[in-house]
This record gives structure tokens, sequence and C-alpha cells, in this order.
């Protein structure tokens, strides 16, 4: 009889264990991407005509960083030309003192994770204050790395003489599984900017 | 004719007497479930649909991903029994794109809210009939505490939020036996369970009614 309750007992254990899957694993690409945006509150982008952009995307991987220009990076530009264009923005040459600069970057941030960390926060936020971890060297780790894009727009017509900086005014970053596929390029740019609605001058 | 009757009657009686000698012990004798204090394990799966505030602010599906299973002592002459249950409960909801202020930051993304708390009680039965009656109504309140896992994701991307939290509950439910005396049963409930947790979009506690449908075994 006994056998019975302990057969009992595990059929229960293993319905906790399967619940805990993944809730996000039938999301689809489009539905995974997210969308940030920021601007500056005190600024008027009535006072701004012009714009121009960068001729190649930033890329950031950690602390390294160079430029490239493949066709995700160029179909990406040329989206931003477009939307922007269609606010009202006039497009110039980077030459012609244009009133705002965007920038495009894309950013790989790589995080080493420990899998067994013994302070969870179930004690209700992180132990340190001040001390790192000494984690013993049978501990597991684990690495994620995480890409996103990031647009900044920098107001060139306002420069911050003083400390020699331009005001980012605006800034979107995109994020999700499928910003690096370039069927979903047209609908992320279009996206931003869209949610952005403060930017429109016409 | 008259010794024989008296020999008659004297056998009858001494049957009927020996009837009467024997009967409490061979029919009446209590039940082991109603002479000992006994274990009682029951395995639930259950129905959850959240109540008030949370379920206008967070998740208002219902969920069927939840279960406990629980351990009692029902106790001698008396109707109570108390002991402890341990469980896991889950609610989910997709929310389609919308947008959304962080602060100054306007974020547009699919959520997907979840709340997982997996709790750890002690709780109290009083039974209205007895330990052999085949059906066996009753009432509980539990008291105890609930880790709860806050997962609210945008997109693909998820904030996390853990904590331990005080939890209660009262119930209505009942037992039925299989068979008179018999060693298992199914265990039919009815419980309101509250959490004390607050955590951005849930900001008067976590309350849900759960149905179950159990089996328990019983021993002693």
């Amino acid at each position: 009889m006994f056998k019975k309750a302990s057969l009992l007992i595990l059929i229960a254990s293993v319905g906790f264990i399967s619940c805990s899957k993944d809730p996000i694993s039938d999301l689809s690409t489009e539905e995974s991407l997210v969308y940030l945006t920021n601007h500056d509150k005190a600024a008027s982008f009535n006072q701004y005509k012009t714009f121009s952009i960068v001729d190649s995307v930033l890329i950031v991987e950690n602390n390294r960083s160079g430029t490239a220009l493949s066709d995700i990076d160029r179909a990406l530009l040329q989206r931003i030309i477009t939307n922007m264009q269609s606010l009202g923005y006039k497009y110039v040459s980077p030459k012609s003192n244009p009133d705002v600069g965007i920038n495009a970057a894309w950013i790989t941030n790589t995080y080493l994770n420990v899998a067994s960390n013994p302070y969870s926060s179930y004690y209700g936020g992180y132990w340190g204050g001040g001390y790192g971890y000494g984690y013993p060297n049978y501990y597991t780790y684990y690495e994620t790395s995480e890409s996103y894009w990031l647009i900044t727009m920098l107001d060139f017509k306002n420069p911050n003489n003083a400390d020699k900086t331009f005001n980012v005014v605006w800034d979107a970053q995109i994020r999700g599984s499928g910003i690096g596929e370039s069927q979903y390029i047209d609908k992320m740019v279009d996206s931003i900017f869209g949610q952005s609605s403060y930017l429109k001058i016409n | 004719m008259k010794k024989i009757a008296v020999v008659i009657a004297l056998f009858l009686a001494g049957a009927v007497n020996g009837f009467a000698q024997e009967a409490p012990k061979l029919y009446t004798l209590p039940s082991p479930f109603e002479r000992y204090t006994h274990y009682l394990a029951t395995a639930r799966f259950m129905g959850s649909m959240p109540l008030g505030s949370f379920a206008d602010s967070y998740v208002n599906k219902a969920s069927f991903q939840n279960a406990s299973i629980s351990i009692e002592w029902v106790l001698r002459n008396s109707p109570l029994s108390i002991g402890g249950e341990i469980g896991s409960t889950y609610f989910q909801k997709r929310i389609p794109r919308a947008t959304y202020q962080n602060g100054d930051e306007t974020i547009s993304a699919v959520q997907t809210r979840t709340l997982s708390q997996y709790p750890v009680e002690l709780f109290a039965n009083y039974h209205f009939l007895g330990k052999n009656s085949t059906i066996q109504p009753y009432v509980q309140v539990s008291a105890g505490i609930s880790i709860v896992d806050y997962n609210l994701y945008y997109g693909s991307l998820s904030t996390q939020h853990q904590k331990i939290a005080p939890k209660y509950g009262v119930g209505l439910g009942s037992k039925f036996l299989f068979k008179q005396d018999g060693k298992f049963g199914v265990d039919v409930r009815v419980k309101y369970d509250g959490t004390s947790y607050k955590h951005e979009y849930i900001e008067k506690g976590v309350s849900s009614i759960n149905g179950s449908i159990g089996v328990f075994y019983r021993w002693w």
C-alpha cells in the first residue's frame, strides 16, 4: 500500500515539473520584437529642418567597435531616411550642417552568468555591500549574449560647447529574436518612428 | 416434552446469549480509522480562477496547470485533522502588441504575463461526519508561505521578481470513500487562496478561487 501512495506522489511531482515550461516559446518572430524609445522632453523638434545619417552601421561588441555596411545595414539606414523624410525632415549631406544627425549601431553584450547562485533573490535582493562573490570552481557557468539595434538622434543645432557634446534628443532600441533578419527591417524601423509621433514636423 | 422444551429454550437462550456476546466483536467493532489517529495523503489537480484586482490588473485567465500534494493527521476522537500541503500554481496571459510607458521610455511589445507560486501551507480540516462515512464534508483553513515567481515578458525580454510571501486560504470540500472502511477515495474541494504579494502590476495581492479534484489514500 505504501508503494501505491508513493506512486501517487511521484505522479504529482511529475505534474509539477511539467508545469515549468517556457511561456514565450510560442511567440512569433514579429511578436518577439520590442521597441523602446526615449526622447528629450525639453527638445522642440519643430526647430529642426534637416538631417543626415551615418554612412555605415557602428558595430559595438562588448568593448570593441567597428563599422559595417552589409545589405541589412543598408536597408536599415535607407528605411530611416524614408521615415525621417515622411515626418517632414530634409535629407542633406553631412557636410551641409544638418540640424540633427542619426547614428545607427548594432550592439552585442556578452554576459557571464553562474548557474547555481546560492544567494538567490529569495533573500530579498542580492547580497554584496561592496564585496564580490567568490564562486567555487566547480560551479558551472553559462554565457548569454544579447544584441540590439540602437538608433540615436543628435542635436547638431544646439551643441553643448562647454563640454563638447551633442545632446541625444531621441533614441530607439530594437530588441528581440528577429532583429538580424532582413524581412523585419522595414517593420522595425517603421515601428520606432510610428510610436514617436512627437518627431513629426510637417 | 417439557424437558425437551426447556432444553431447546436453554439452547436458544444460550445461542442468543452467544450471539449477543459475539456480535460486538464481529460486527460493531469500530474501524481502525475510527479508533486510531491515522494518516491521509491526497494528490490534487486544480483549476484556478483569478479574482479581484489581481484579475483586473494582471492575469484574468483561468489556469489548469495547478497541482498539490498534502498529508494530514486525522485525529482520534475528534472531527479535526491537521496537515501540510505543498503545491504549484501557474497563471499566464498574453497581451497583444501595445505601447507602455516606463518612466519616460516608451515600450512597444507583446506582453506575456506569468505568475508561478509554490505554496507551502499548514491546514486544519473540520469534518462534519464520521471518519468512516462514505461522504465526509469538511471546511478548511490554511496558512503558510508562497514562493512567488513573477515573470513579465516584453517580447522575448523578461523581467523577473521572486519573493517569499505569506498566504492563507479557506476551503470547503468533501472526501468520498470508494468503499466503506476503505483506504482510497476521491477528494473534491473549492478553496479561496490569497497571497500577500505586491509588485508592479500586482498592487493588492494575489487572490484566486481554486476548484480541485484529488485522490487520497489513508493508512494507520
